[in-house]
């Protein structure tokens, strides 16, 4: 059950990584990326959960972080996409997951994702990050990120359940946030 | 009986021509899906004739640049890209070690310099481009000895041009080249930077920054090369596209072929200039 659950979430965020650099990257799109991988570390927590989400954002940030041509601090994607995995997948409760609520969690994730890295860029040290285009990135990134998340989602939800089968789902669910008050 | 045959034959002939008719339209139907499948096979030709040539003209230019300026050259081909999201202007090319490249050499297309190799792996490399904020060149005013350093800005169609003589003239339309690096690393010299947009400060001013817009167009790159020899000797301007690409900017910008367009102006030229 574990080594399926890790070899779905290796697979598929080794294959958004590939994706992400070889063609998406390249299509010219303006203002920012496709940010694949953040979408992908969604649909993966949205799927198996947040801890299973967790992991899969630190192994997308880390490959994300060595694979070439970045030239980025070791580690900053990582800690990024591990808390966006893991805040995704316990959000919001399945049974109140929409349509609009995953694109919603993906446009806020993948927006997030591009102001956090850059902030802590700068607090780095990173001379690269533009404030005054910061805005524009962060938006557009949203936009792509929710118009990418209707193909991911399901396709990896699909993918979850061919590969690692969940239990039934009232044994892992967490309570309902609104039930404890 | 000959009359009712030929009734009888002409009240029935929609039955016994049926065969032919079917046979005919059976084969003109086989016949409409060939055409269709040698047109698709055609179109989808001609779009692959298309790709080449352009990847054959990008060749070309590379191979002028370096042929005119002497360097040795290793061809690559960009295969990935950075994210935008973090600022970072970074590609990987399939070309590393085991082909000669190593890091800091300069990287080169057909309209100038790219960048420098950051790391080189066994068969691929990163590359800096010119564009990155971290990057920082020693460039020199085309047909003057006025040097400066040209910095990236982050900002793909811009860089930083600042004058190291604060007093020294500089236009907008200045073509810039390499300044060259000790050993041709990581810049060899004489290669084409970019051309002068706008011009702030007044002369004599601390610090006067000339705005930059770098002769490759870095957000679509395709056949690069990395200078593994520079030049013996510097092949000072020999390199600066002609007149006309300088003066007239939105041409190259404008066209999805850079490549044939900065190298056409060089050789109608002369032409004019005798008429």
């Amino acid at each position: 059950m574990i080594w399926r659950q890790g070899l779905l979430i290796l697979g598929v965020v080794f294959v958004a990584d590939v994706l992400q650099a070889t063609v998406l990257s390249r299509l010219g799109i303006p203002a920012a990326t496709p940010d694949l991988l953040v979408v992908a570390v969604v649909a993966l927590a949205l799927a198996l959960g947040p801890t299973e989400g967790a992991i899969a954002g630190f192994l997308a940030g880390a490959l994300v972080d060595i694979s070439p041509p970045s030239d980025t601090p070791l580690g900053v994607n990582s800690l990024v996409y591990l808390v966006i995995g893991f805040v995704t997948g316990f959000v919001i409760h399945p049974r109140d997951r929409t349509v609009w609520v995953s694109m919603g969690l993906v446009g806020l994730s993948t927006a997030g994702a591009a102001l956090a890295t850059a902030a802590i860029d700068a607090l780095l040290g990173s001379p690269r990050v533009i404030w005054s285009e910061v805005p524009t990135v962060v938006l557009a990134s949203a936009l792509y990120g929710v118009l990418l998340a209707p193909l991911v989602i399901p396709a990896v939800a699909w993918l979850a359940a061919r590969v690692a089968p969940a239990p039934p789902a009232e044994l892992r669910l967490p309570p309902r946030i609104t039930d404890m008050s | 009986m000959g009359g009712v045959q030929s009734g009888a034959a002409f009240v029935f002939a929609p039955l016994t021509s049926f065969n032919s008719w079917w046979g005919t339209l059976n084969a003109q139907s086989q016949q409409i899906r060939d055409l269709r499948a040698e047109n698709e096979n055609l179109q989808l030709q001609v779009r692959i004739a298309e790709n080449e040539r352009a990847r054959v003209d990008e060749m070309n230019a590379l191979l002028k640049v370096s042929s005119v300026g002497e360097y040795a050259i290793v061809p690559a081909e960009v295969i990935a890209v950075g994210p935008a999201q973090d600022f970072s202007w970074t590609v990987t090319i399939d070309a590393g070690r085991d082909d000669g490249v190593e890091p800091d050499m300069t990287v080169i297309n057909g309209q100038g310099l790219v960048g420098r190799v950051l790391k080189a792996f066994a068969t691929t490399s990163t590359v800096v481009l010119i564009v990155d904020a971290s990057s920082a060149v020693g460039g020199r005013i085309a047909t003057t000895e006025e040097i400066g350093i040209v910095s990236g800005t982050g900002r793909q169609d811009s860089l930083d041009f600042q004058l190291l003589d604060p007093l020294a003239e500089v236009r907008s339309g200045d073509a810039l080249v390499t300044f060259g690096s000790k050993g041709g690393r990581p810049y060899a010299p004489g290669l084409p930077i970019g051309e002068v947009v706008e011009v702030t400060g007044t002369a004599g001013q601390l610090t006067r920054v000339a705005t930059v817009r770098p002769f490759a167009k870095v957000s679509a790159l395709s056949i690069v090369g990395v200078v593994v020899q520079p030049p013996r000797t510097d092949p000072r301007d020999t390199l600066v596209p002609g007149p006309g690409a300088v003066v007239s900017p939105p041409a190259p910008s404008s066209e999805p072929t850079s490549g044939i367009e900065v190298e056409q102006p060089a050789t109608p030229a002369p032409e004019v200039a005798l008429e």
